[in-house]
């Protein structure tokens, strides 16, 4: 059992010197002190420091004897034992020993002087992340610069170098700039489907909004709900928030609360325009007249609670040229110019009924339908036409001829005139003498003329535009133009011109239900239904469904831009691409203010 | 002076006090409660006001929103300005850290409220998802440095990153030394485990601890298991090199346990620093674009 010791040094040149010697013991110490086994020169060993004792089974104690530690394989020990088979090796101050033993042979320790390593420094910075990673820095500024290049600069670049697309209401030209779908919040209405890759066509001018101009290049059928004026004294107040909002917009070139697209608000998805909420008017109308002192229109908020009764337009005198508004509270009598009275038509057991019962054409009691007859479109009527609707019991059978019946013309007085005036009227005579000219040229016959006064005729024309007569059945006489004639009939094209009623959407509806005509006796009862009755089913958007109420919002019957023509989404299958919405020119708010004030 | 000189001992004494509370309790969670009313606040608001015609960012409340939202971050990524000014003054680093925590953590309500919960594939979507990550990697920050550093200590036994590497080249000397009987093949393996750098493997072999690619690993197997002949009771030089190769995997095991929780330490730095800076970038963008296409 012995330990060899080879110490290592090196010459000023760097060449090694190797010295070998053995100690035959079992225990050996290492310190400073020059009485060791292993002699250190070293201040940071101790005089005495480790003591390394061999083992029965040729393991190495490895002791401290001052107290102070030793490194052992790089941990700081204060004892350890080895097994030189493997190996080890301990650190004292500067020297290196490293124990091992070959086949059977001696513990060796080789006694090495360590340089010390300026580079351990450097090797401590691995353990950080950063030494596996791109720096912070570069990531940074890369990501950064990607995003400025890519989502800000090409986008504005390629804006401002455009060709600037003047009129295209038809979408053909494409959008020029580059990457600025980035810069979309959300889609496109399904209306402006077509304009998603086009931002430019609507954000014309960087840093303005988009303008009202821009909007009407092609919506520009589009009347205003009133004269900007109007509509700004209408409107209520705005919340501190939306005041500031608008100050700093309008500051900013926004339009202001009345330009489109503080109403029509885009990039909200692919919706299509949904109608008016009933809040939406209310914030208005509902107490219209407070700010709006000009107004003629009551305040509105819910149908079922708050609605001005209707106004229908109708003319209330004879001769008037333009027909009136007026509330039906006033107990209307409408002035058409015309005698008739419903209840006689729709007695089922009265002459009327009889005569429709005999006539083939009917074959039964008059119905609504066998005079008045829808539009194609099924929302309106068409006008009652004399000719289709009455004159198969009201004939106006002249004379026959040799081709079957001529009939005075309907329409027009001085028509009239002249079919009268045309009749051989073959004259009674029976108050004349009993004599008669012979042959042909007797009353009647081929050369008979009639040189006397032609009082009879008039007398037949005046007795005609008598109310008794076959015209004053239906039509009031009158000599108003200095000769005999009939109060011209007048009837409004439209009743409701503010609002709109689609006759088709009540068709399970009795008409006598809403129109009380079975039980008018004269023309001049205004038939039109009243506010009433159309809340025995509609009430406002808050009612509850049920079978008999349906909550109905403004829109219902209102349009904001199209005042007889409610915008409803189901009204506008052609969307998305198609063309956009044409409304007819005569439905614009712009044209019914024209018709209202002549 | 004697007030004076009482209240420099009194500020003294607070301070030595402060430098003991960590900054999420800094002064009883003062910008946790603030960020909870910032929180609250902004929430009852998005409720309770009516936003024509629906909540986005476009409404004055979301204008709102998006301003406070725009000035927190722009504060927020400030503490790396702050943290770098060492000099004396009325901050405290400690409640801006703490501020840093808690109103960040706030700015997801703010941040998110502004969006009205619209999200695309915009510049806009891309500036609020940038500041979730941001936020995101912050949580993860404080969560790991509030439990992390313990294990980091336990896995270092007493011993410095120095004192690491250098059991290691301990045990690489002795490896040299007892590998030289070794034929080629062998020496080649042991040669390979001994070259291979310390710190190889990328960001991820050190977060998850896996090194498939380990010399020194591969050695050891192909060493295989010590042999077994019962009545050898000499060390043959493949059992030392084996035993050293085994204690050189063992050193290598700490060392990497090491980096795997230094890593795990340190890994949302490098997320959120550089998503920090490109938030910056992408809040600017969308600012721009915003009103640029208005």
């Amino acid at each position: 059992m012995s330990f060899l010791i080879r110490t290592i040094d090196h010459t000023a040149a760097g060449r090694e010197i190797v010295r070998d010697r053995t100690l035959d013991q079992n225990a050996i110490t290492i310190g400073r002190s020059a009485e060791n086994d292993i002699h250190l020169p070293d201040l940071a060993v101790e005089q005495r420091h480790v003591g390394l004792t061999l083992g029965d089974e040729g393991n190495v104690a490895v002791r401290s004897l001052g107290g102070l530690g030793f490194t052992i394989d790089g941990r700081t020990e204060t004892q350890a034992d080895i097994d030189p088979d493997i190996g080890a090796e301990i650190s004292l101050g500067s020297a290196r020993l490293a124990l091992s033993r070959e086949g059977g042979g001696p513990v060796q320790i080789v006694i090495k002087q360590v340089e010390k390593n300026e580079a351990a420094g450097d090797a401590l910075q691995a353990f950080a992340l950063s030494s596996a990673l791109p720096s912070k820095r570069a990531m940074a500024w890369t990501m950064a610069s990607a995003i400025l290049i890519l989502l800000l600069t090409v986008p504005i670049i390629t804006h401002l170098t455009r060709d600037p697309v003047v009129n295209d209401p038809d979408v053909e030209s494409e959008g020029q700039v580059l990457l600025d779908a980035a810069w979309s919040s959300g889609e496109l209405s399904m209306a402006h489907h077509d304009l998603e890759d086009n931002c430019e066509a609507c954000h014309v001018t960087p840093f303005v909004s988009v303008q009202d101009e821009t909007c009407l290049t092609c919506h520009e059928e589009l009347g205003e709900h009133a004269a900007t004026g109007r509509l700004a004294t209408g409107m209520p107040a705005l919340s501190t928030g939306d005041a500031i909002q608008w100050q700093i917009a309008q500051t900013l070139g926004k339009e202001g609360p009345l330009g489109c697209v503080s109403c029509h608000s885009e990039h909200e998805g692919p919706v299509k325009l949904e109608a008016a909420s009933e809040q939406f008017c209310s914030d208005c109308h509902n107490d219209l007249d407070t700010r709006l002192t000009t107004t003629n229109l009551g305040n509105a908020a819910d149908f079922g609670k708050k609605h001005p009764q209707f106004r229908p337009q109708f003319f209330t005198a004879h001769f008037n040229e333009e027909p009136s508004r007026v509330s039906l509270d006033t107990n209307p009598v409408e002035k058409s110019g015309l005698l008739f009275p419903h209840d006689i038509h729709m007695d089922e057991n009265g002459g009327v009924a009889g005569m429709a019962v005999s006539l083939d054409q009917y074959g039964q009691p008059l119905e609504c339908s066998d005079c008045h007859a829808t539009e194609p479109d099924g929302v309106n009527f068409e006008p009652v036409e004399m000719e289709e609707a009455c004159e198969s019991c009201h004939s106006l059978v002249l004379e026959r001829t040799a081709s079957g019946f001529r009939r005075l013309r309907h329409g027009d007085v001085d028509d009239l005139l002249e079919d009268l005036a045309s009749v051989q009227n073959p004259a009674s005579g029976s108050n004349s003498s009993s004599r008669v000219r012979p042959g042909q040229f007797r009353r009647g016959g081929t050369y008979y003329s009639n040189f006397g006064r032609p009082v009879r005729d008039y007398i037949a024309i005046s007795r005609a535009l008598e109310s008794d007569g076959v015209c004053g059945e239906c039509h009031i006489p009158t000599a108003r133009t200095g000769r005999a004639g009939i109060v011209p009939v007048n009837l409004p094209d439209d009743y409701l011109v503010r609002g709109f009623f689609n006759h088709e959407a009540h068709e399970d509806e009795e008409c006598a239900d809403c129109h009380k005509a079975d039980a008018s006796d004269a023309a001049t009862d205004l038939l039109i239904p009243d506010l009433e009755s159309c809340r025995d089913c509609h009430l406002g958007e808050s009612a509850i469904k049920t079978e008999e109420i349906m909550p109905s919002g403004c829109a219902t019957c209102h349009g904001y831009h199209t005042p007889t023509m409610p915008w409803r989404p189901e009204d506008h299958d052609d969307l998305p691409g198609g063309p956009p919405n044409q409304t007819p020119a005569n439905q614009t708010i712009a044209a019914a203010l024209d018709r209202k004030t002549p | 002076m004697a007030t004076v000189q009482q209240s420099r001992y009194g500020q003294d004494e607070k301070r030595r006090n402060a430098d003991h509370v960590s900054f999420l309790k800094h002064r009883n969670y003062r910008w946790l409660w603030i960020s909870l009313l910032l929180c609250v606040a902004t929430g009852v608001g998005y409720v309770l006001i009516d936003q024509e015609p629906r909540p986005n960012g476009g409404t004055w409340y979301g204008y709102t929103l998006g301003t406070i939202g725009l000035g927190l971050i722009i504060w927020l990524s400030l503490l790396g300005i702050r943290k770098r000014r060492i000099n004396p003054g009325g901050w405290s680093l400690k409640a801006w850290t703490s501020a840093h925590v808690y109103l960040g953590i706030a700015l997801i309500v703010v941040g998110t409220l502004h969006t009205g919960f619209q999200i695309g594939w915009n510049v806009h979507t891309l500036a609020y998802v940038l500041m979730l990550i941001v936020i995101v990697t912050g949580i993860y920050g404080v969560v790991v440095y509030a439990t992390l550093p313990s294990s980091l200590s336990s896995n270092r036994k007493e011993m410095t990153r120095a004192q690491m590497l250098e059991a290691l080249t301990a045990i690489d000397r002795q490896l040299e030394s007892a590998a030289q009987p070794l034929g080629r093949e062998r020496s080649d393996l042991v040669l390979d485990a001994l070259s291979q750098d310390t710190f190889h493997g990328g960001a991820l072999a050190r977060l998850t601890g896996r090194y498939p690619r380990c010399a020194t690993r591969r050695a050891l197997k192909q060493f295989g298991e010590p042999g077994t002949t019962a009545d050898r009771d000499v060390a043959t030089p493949e059992d030392r090199v084996r035993a050293l190769l085994q204690k050189r995997a063992d050193q290598l095991g700490q060392i990497r346990r090491h980096l795997k929780i230094r890593a795990r330490l340190e890994i949302w730095l490098f997320i959120h620093i550089p998503a920090t800076i490109a938030l910056l970038a992408a809040l600017f963008a969308h600012v721009i674009s915003v009103f640029y296409y208005w």
